[in-house]
């Protein structure tokens, strides 16, 4: 708990810091901008965390990102009647995906950084093989408010990603599958000794992975309208990092989900502001690093403090 | 050093029809009708004095030519691959035409093109991935006596045979002039560029702020998007956020200005001024936003995709013995409010570059639409 207290004090934290210095971050507006934006990487960071939190990594969520856009746009083309087959379809090709990474891992004991990063690299050769370098299509009229609708004034993105991410949540601390994914990730032997069926909780953590990457992709596709075969790079390495921040551990067995929302909106918060100040992109990527790497130290001085209580 | 800008002017059109001399495209009888019928463009191509002596690489029977194109899967490069692939299609003395893709990495770059050289082809085109990694590898292939003929952005020195391509410095000064004007010389506005450190961006941009010196004009940020319509659309919202006036949006690509307006719209904004390419999703925008927004207006210089095609022919050309300039600027005119429904697709899908000399339906059939 102390780990998801502290991403959410650094959020605040950075809020306070960077409406400070600008104060446009305090606008009403900016807030819900960045709630809107965060959603996308939000349900992506969701599942990602499972595959940490069961010892693994899942490098494919760009690649089904990117397959998503690709696909929803080329099966909805700007009707309305296609819209629910072209959700269905992302998500039965999302699964298998999964499937396919999480029996790489288990079955033929492919290590999961090279996996499901092989898997990304198979994703953007079949998006171009598939789309011939042309892609086509675009969203049906209906599909918009997901990403560009409002609830209340609150974006419907944000709602999604928040009701998505708060069952995530339930399931992985309130069920006994929830309980398993910690076991295995934790110590994988141990779980299979007291007799978790670690394959299959494996399996399930990366089909999770791939289809959180696809509703996040949906929304994001739902917020552009158009296909775009770059759209997933982005996301390889900003879901770890916001689940890292977000205080799950790389080394599996220990993290949250409430943590990963703290953190993608710590992620989403940092962009915005130096997007926002007068600074250089190059002074951009310095701000970001340090800030992720200091994060990431402070969570270590947390954990050593911990184990000092403990002992 | 290259001689810049010691022919006369004329359009592309002018060109192709007066036998292009200067274009280095040998005589009227050798350009393809089809060719010239296709391209809506009105570009010029400005060729410098400095000519190459076809001499030492004349040759009386087939020749083989490899192609290292930096990366693939955006539709302009989807555009010119086909384009190039047409073109080497109808050149019988051509006996091979070979595509190599770096897949956007320097190093994979450089290894493709030795690999060219290992298999003795005659002629080596390329698009960089970086100007300055790929100089040596290209130097030492013309040193062996290969054509080396890098197009659409630059490679450092002068150690190969024949460069085709824009001006980034040029296109940005130009687009920067035109959002001054489009402003009156005075107001707030925004820039978004490509991907950080990209020479293309930076060299657009430098000749933006030049465009822009002297006047009322007040750069609020410079922002990197990627060429991307979503991190555009995201980094404008941020910038609409800190910035209640924003009169105009400097792009130096149409799918970050579309992204930008959309931004715009989002924040029930009014859509401003934008400078930005020939990509269509920004054109069908402006087709349906213009009524709406009576300030909104368009500024756009195209980077065709027929260069590879100019490149291609001036291989032959050096192969059949005829003299070709060692550089070759496109210069396209812009496209704006005025002219824009020449250039507009509204059947075909966004990612179209308008500017190609691929024909409507073979753009339906590229595109599937």
């Amino acid at each position: 708990m102390k780990r998801i207290g502290a991403v959410w004090c650094a959020v605040l934290l950075l809020y306070l810091a960077s409406g400070l210095i600008s104060p446009g971050m305090f606008q009403i507006s900016q807030v819900i901008n960045i709630l809107q934006v965060a959603a996308f990487l939000g349900v992506i960071a969701t599942g990602q965390t499972l595959a940490l939190l069961v010892g693994g990594i899942d490098l494919s969520v760009a690649g089904v990102v990117t397959m998503a856009n690709i696909v929803s746009t080329s099966v909805m083309a700007g009707d309305n009647r296609a819209v629910l087959s072209g959700i269905a379809i992302c998500l039965v090709l999302a699964a298998g995906v999964g499937l396919i990474n999480g029996l790489m891992v288990t079955v033929i004991r492919v290590t999961p950084l090279v996996a499901t990063l092989g898997m990304n690299s198979i994703l953007f050769g079949l998006a171009l093989v598939y789309t011939r370098g042309a892609p086509h299509g675009g969203i049906s009229p209906n599909f918009a408010v997901f990403g560009q609708g409002h609830l209340m004034g609150l974006p419907v993105s944000t709602l999604c990603w928040l009701v998505i991410a708060l069952i995530i949540a339930w399931v992985s601390r309130r069920t006994v599958f929830g309980r398993q994914l910690y076991a295995v990730g934790a110590n994988p032997l141990a779980a299979r000794l007291i007799g978790i069926p670690v394959r299959k909780i494996l399996i399930s953590a990366y089909v999770l992975s791939s289809v959180m990457a696809v509703l996040g992709g949906l929304l994001l596709t739902s917020y552009i309208g158009s296909p775009s075969l770059g759209i997933g790079d982005q996301f390889l390495l900003t879901s770890i990092a916001a689940t890292v921040v977000g205080g799950t551990a790389l080394t599996g067995g220990m993290g949250s989900i409430l943590g990963t929302i703290g953190g993608t909106v710590f992620i989403t918060e940092l962009n915005s502001f130096t997007n926002i100040i007068r600074v250089s992109t190059g002074t951009q990527f310095v701000l970001q690093g340090a800030v992720i790497a200091l994060s990431v130290v402070l969570y270590r001085l947390l954990g050593l403090t911990q184990k000092q209580q403990l002992s | 050093m290259a001689k810049q800008n010691s022919s006369p002017n004329y359009t592309r059109r002018e060109m192709i029809k007066m036998s292009a001399a200067a274009l280095g495209l040998a005589t009227f009888s050798r350009v393809r009708p089809a060719f010239a019928e296709d391209v809506i463009s009105q570009a010029k191509i400005v060729s410098s004095g400095e000519m190459v002596n076809p001499a030492k690489y004349k040759k009386n029977g087939t020749f083989r030519i490899g192609f290292s194109n930096g990366f693939s899967g955006n539709t302009w490069r989807t555009e010119m691959l086909y384009a190039a692939k047409k073109e080497a299609s109808q050149h019988k003395d051509l006996a091979d035409f070979i595509i190599v893709d770096g897949q956007g990495d320097i190093t994979k770059q450089v290894n493709d093109i030795e690999n060219l050289v290992s298999q003795n082809v005659d002629a080596i085109l390329c698009i960089p991935n970086s100007g300055s990694a790929v100089a040596p590898v290209l130097r030492d292939a013309t040193k062996q006596g290969i054509l080396t003929l890098p197009f659409n952005l630059p490679v450092d020195g002068e150690a190969w045979t024949a460069y085709t391509g824009t001006d980034p410095q040029k296109k940005g000064f130009q687009l920067g002039q035109w959002l001054r004007g489009a402003l009156g010389d005075s107001g707030k506005i925004v820039a978004l560029g490509g991907l950080p450190g990209n020479s293309y961006t930076a060299a657009a941009w430098k000749g933006a702020q030049k465009a822009m010196e002297g006047g009322k004009i007040q750069i609020l940020a410079f922002r990197d998007a990627y060429w991307e319509e979503d991190r555009a659309k995201v980094v404008m919202a941020d910038l609409i956020a800190a910035y209640p006036e924003i009169d105009g949006v400097w792009c130096d690509g149409s799918q970050v200005a579309a992204g930008a307006m959309k931004a715009l719209i989002d924040a029930k904004r009014p859509l401003v001024p934008v400078t930005g390419d020939d990509y269509n999703g920004l054109l069908k925008l402006y087709d349906q936003q213009k009524a709406n927004y009576p300030k909104f207006q368009i500024g756009l210089l195209s980077e065709p995709t027929w260069e590879s095609v100019v490149a291609l022919r001036t291989a032959i050309k050096l192969f059949h013995g005829e003299e070709v300039p060692k550089r070759q600027t496109i210069e396209p005119q812009l496209i704006t409010s005025e002219n824009y429904k020449n250039y507009l697709h509204s059947d075909l899908p966004d990612g179209v570059f308008v500017d190609t000399n691929l024909s409507n339906d073979e753009l339906k059939s590229l595109f599937r639409s």
